[in-house]
């Protein structure tokens, strides 16, 4: 994993930038970056781990459905702090699949789909997927102030 | 007792006690070691036939979404819901099982010994 970071001050980071492979070895140093990013801005301890899952299962839905499993493909990682909380914005080259265009799975909780999904639909402010010409974006807000309509006003911008 | 075939430094311990077998997982489970842990899982259940599988995650600090669909696998593999219990839940990982809805196909206890009475 590779960082750059556009720092405002050397304890808090603005901006930081991670370029993995797409492999799943790469994924849980990804997510204690982005809780580490998510203390920085202010973020309290049940927020932060929140968030890391979030990016967590962000980049699974890549190495599994955009990439089809294949390793050693790109992805780019751009956290950002916000006024109020964080930006995290996951670019991949893979299938421009938008997951929130699939038809939703049956409801058999012993056959459960979509566990990542739903853990941004609930955690997130807003989520997005900004579909490429090689690939897509997607974004994920998350603000300080607990927001009793997280999980039901998230939008899908593909 | 205390063997596997398939080892692992994500179970920590396994015992039988009655018709129930109760295992220790340690660590953190993603995407990079869920398949590591489904196979370990999937053979002490193939080899043992529990009846009933308690696992104790208090040394489990995060979980993803894999490492569920893993242990929602053990339960189609033991019988039905109620018949695999987890105890010793730590916050992240009680917290995903309720976003995934995915608590109430779970005996969810404190300890291996409520789990045991239940």
């Amino acid at each position: 994993m590779t960082a750059m970071s556009n720092p405002t001050n050397a304890d808090s980071p603005r901006c930081i930038e991670l370029k993995i492979d797409s492999y799943a070895e790469n994924l849980a140093p990804t997510r204690r970056a982005v809780e580490a990013f998510a203390l920085g801005c202010g973020f309290d301890e049940t927020s932060q781990g929140e968030i890391g899952l979030c990016a967590n299962e962000a980049l699974a839905n890549v190495l599994r459905h955009a990439y089809g499993g294949a390793t050693g493909r790109p992805i780019a990682i751009r956290l950002e702090k916000m006024p109020d909380g964080i930006r995290i914005a996951i670019r991949d080259w893979g299938n421009r699949l938008n997951p929130m265009t699939l038809a939703p799975r049956d409801q058999d909780p012993l056959r459960p789909g979509g566990i990542g999904l739903i853990c941004l639909r609930e955690l997130m402010d807003e989520i997005a997927f900004h579909p490429q010409t090689d690939g897509m974006i997607l974004t994920m807000i998350r603000r300080k102030q607990a927001s009793r309509r997280r999980g039901r006003r998230n939008r899908d911008c593909g | 007792m205390s063997e596997r075939t398939i080892r692992t430094n994500l179970i920590s311990s396994v015992r039988k006690n009655g018709d129930a077998l109760v295992a220790s997982i340690i660590g953190e489970v993603d995407l990079g070691n869920s398949p590591v842990l489904r196979a370990a899982l999937m053979d002490l259940i193939a080899r043992h036939a529990p009846k009933k599988l308690i696992l104790n995650l208090r040394h489990v600090q995060y979980m993803d979404s894999s490492a569920i669909a893993v242990l929602v696998e053990a339960v189609r593999k033991v019988g039905k819901p109620g018949q695999v219990a987890l105890t010793d839940l730590q916050p992240r990982v009680k917290g995903l099982l309720e976003i995934a809805r995915l608590d109430t196909i779970f005996q969810i206890t404190g300890t291996e010994q409520e789990a045991l009475e239940k």
